[in-house]
């Protein structure tokens, strides 16, 4: 069955079941009705491809995603399907697994399906990559920092002052010896996580030491790793911030497994509130980043551009920034009760 | 009775305030219908999260909430709000945020849906956070000025008793370009404990609302009122016509009902309505201007307060059998009993009115 079909038992032209489908308003009620009847007795489904055509739009717009086995990702995923689905918007997932060329591959293959828009969680594209969105007419909406492309819309956290926050409650446990282990993905977070942790030191007057750095990959085993060199320190740090739950996992893992009590020998801090960060035991202190709430307004924001409610192509940066919390639990060693609450 | 408050033409000054009750377009309406000058929505988050239970204790006159926000996610209040309007009336669209950024973009989206106003929350006193952004003057001037940048429709910031100095975050709000403020926001609180089974009445901390808050929000607007030139609405404790005329009395143009509607439904609206237009009627009142900031006029500082020799004394009316609740009250030992009938000793009596207030039977008075 399909619209010619529909318009002969209507008796109709295809111009006006064109026009049910697509301008309601524009049609008499009553042969309305006997459209929708038919419509439905003959369980018609309109073709959305060739629907798309005729509007210029697929209903469909893509995440890209630097991996999808992240934890953190996978919420902020969640949140951009859940407000695509609501306003029936079909998601394509990209995983892009942190490598720009991989990146602009899909994004080739994007434009070519004209998908309506893109959303991309901390993507390492660069300005010529975006140019190639905007000679396509194909708005984008960036979560997480990125490298300050110019006309980029974003949602954000302050993740510099986040980090900060979180160290800055370790000194104020009484830790000094603190050390950052740090992943090497998304990239400028991280980067500007690494200076929260300096500005937090630097506030408490105390010096930053290189040893107490340790980069590596964003993985429970990196973060694993890094927590075992720490630990073979002489002089191993007193307290570790990661810059991820997963790296906080691994950390917590090498503690154990070095027969050491957190917190009573070791204070851990992670990064993002990840569902699981609730159920490992010590229950880990950690950063609250809004990760469905981030997932929720890139995916409104771009439905925006899409609707053509905002221009995104007009040069002006839309920046929402979203707010972080600390999430106090048990494995910082914070003893006081209302410590754990507030 | 009607009144214009922030350019908007009202029935009458009596307004719904955000909880519950207004969670949707059918239960906007029926307030509407109920003959609510407006309604302000219940406050839209950009995430909404499922209700956690119980959420509402009440102990006769205050209510404990730990209700959260609206469940419905913004992308549904465009249809709410259609049907909210369906049949006249104004909507006031309440949001709440954590950042400049987030309550911009969600006034914005509120406007574009069809609200008539924003009313910035700003003051959530649940849970475990004591700190609230109404507390902190730079934190409400940039929501204002962020949702007053993003929206043509008229911006009330709803502050909180939190706030050491609530005038100072009223400035604030005004000098960001707010067109009015509401105030006040409900209180941090927990009810009561069950003494037997050492449970506090909610699980965690919650909000105060109902006639016990009334006092509080009294003070908050008058001192709003005296101190800068805004249109304020009322909030707190607000249960029928008499309460409306306090506010607008102290100042206030406009009131918003929410317990009272909560515990009593939507008719207790019509009621106040319809004692209040009675009340107006009665005194000759056509307009709310008219009463507006009367009761200012007797509200004075301290320092004016004339220091005056005044003593109690007593009317010919009779005591109410038995009673000797003045003679217990009277910390200076100045009243005693004298069969049905009570003496003053004028010698003892410092004039401090507390029998007065306790007399049951009004047979006392204060001689100026």
């Amino acid at each position: 069955m399909n619209i010619r079909n529909i318009a002969e038992k209507a008796g109709v032209s295809v111009a006006t079941v064109s026009r049910v489908l697509n301008h309601p308003e524009t049609v008499a009620e009553s042969t309305r009705k006997t459209i929708e009847e038919i419509m439905k007795s003959e369980e018609y489904v309109p073709n959305w491809f060739a629907r798309g055509l005729n509007f210029n739009k697929t209903g469909t717009i893509a995440l890209m995603l630097p991996n999808l086995l992240d934890n953190a990702s996978i919420e902020i995923a969640k949140g951009v399907e859940d407000v695509a689905h609501q306003k029936e918007y079909t998601t394509l997932i990209c995983n892009v697994e942190n490598d720009v060329e991989k990146e602009r591959k899909y994004l080739q293959i994007l434009i070519q399906r004209r998908v309506d828009g893109i959303v991309m969680l901390h993507p390492s594209l660069e300005e010529k990559d975006f140019n190639l969105l905007r000679e396509n007419k194909i708005p984008s909406v960036i979560i997480g920092e990125n490298n300050h492309v110019n006309g980029t819309h974003t949602v954000t956290i302050d993740s510099r002052a986040a980090a900060a926050k979180a160290v800055g409650h370790l000194v104020q446990i009484g830790y000094k010896d603190i050390a950052i282990v740090c992943g090497e993905t998304p990239r400028a977070e991280n980067a500007n996580k690494k200076r929260g942790y300096m500005d937090a030191l630097s506030e408490a007057g105390i010096g930053f030491r290189e040893e107490y750095v340790v980069e590596i990959p964003n993985t429970i085993e990196g973060g694993y790793l890094a927590a075992k060199r720490l630990l073979e320190m002489d002089n191993r740090p007193q307290a570790i911030f990661a810059t991820s739950d997963t790296l906080a996992f691994g950390v917590m893992d090498a503690v154990h497994d070095n027969n050491l009590v957190i917190p009573d020998d070791i204070g851990v801090v992670g990064f993002d509130n990840v569902r699981m960060s609730n159920l490992v035991t010590p229950k880990l202190s950690t950063v609250e980043k809004p990760l469905h709430k981030m997932g929720v307004m890139g995916a409104r924001l771009l439905i925006d551009f899409i609707d053509g409610d905002e221009d995104a192509f007009s040069g002006e940066d839309r920046e929402l920034v979203l707010m972080a919390k600390l999430k106090i639990r048990k494995s910082c060693g914070h003893k006081e009760r209302i410590g754990e609450m507030f | 009775m009607n009144t214009t408050f922030l350019g908007m033409e009202l029935d009458n000054p009596v307004i719904v305030s955000a909880g519950p009750w207004s969670r949707d377009g059918q239960s906007i309406k029926k307030l509407i219908e109920a003959g609510a000058g407006a309604v302000v929505t219940e406050s839209i988050v950009s995430d909404a999260i499922l209700d956690v239970c119980p959420r509402i204790a009440y102990n006769g006159s205050g209510v404990q909430n730990i209700r959260l926000y609206s469940d419905i996610q913004v992308e549904g209040w465009e249809y709410e709000m259609q049907v909210a309007k369906s049949s006249g009336g104004r909507v006031i669209a309440s949001v709440s945020a954590h950042t400049p950024s987030e309550v911009a973009y969600l006034a914005s989206k509120l406007e574009k849906f069809g609200a008539d106003a924003i009313e910035i929350s700003v003051s959530n006193p649940m849970f475990e956070s004591l700190e609230v952004a109404a507390s902190h003057k730079d934190v409400v001037y940039d929501f204002t000025k962020a949702v007053v940048s993003n929206v043509k429709i008229p911006v009330i910031v709803k502050l909180s008793q939190t706030a050491t100095n609530i005038i100072e975050i009223a400035k604030a709000a005004k000098l960001a370009g707010a067109s009015g403020i509401s105030c006040i926001n409900t209180i941090r609180c927990i009810l009561s404990v069950d003494i037997d089974t050492a449970m506090p009445s909610l699980p965690t901390y919650g909000g105060y609302s109902g006639a016990p808050i009334r006092p509080i929000s009294l003070a908050a607007v008058a001192s709003i009122a005296q101190s800068l030139d805004i249109p304020i609405c009322g909030i707190g404790g607000v249960e029928n016509y008499r309460n409306v005329v306090e506010y607008l009395m102290l100042g206030a143009s406009v009131v918003q009902v929410g317990t009272a509607v909560m515990v009593k439904g939507p008719g207790i609206i019509t009621e106040i309505v319809r004692d209040l237009e009675k009340w107006f009627c009665e005194n000759g009142i056509s307009s709310v201007s008219q009463i507006k900031g009367k009761a200012l006029r007797n509200l004075k500082s301290f320092d004016e307060m004339k220091i005056s020799v005044a003593v109690c004394k007593k009317e010919d009316t009779p005591c109410i059998e038995g009673c000797s609740d003045c003679t217990v009250a009277c910390m200076y030992n100045a009243i005693s009993k004298n069969g049905n009938d009570i003496d003053i000793d004028e010698s003892l009596c410092t004039g401090c009115g507390l029998c007065v207030s306790i007399c049951d039977a009004d047979k006392l008075n204060l001689d100026m």
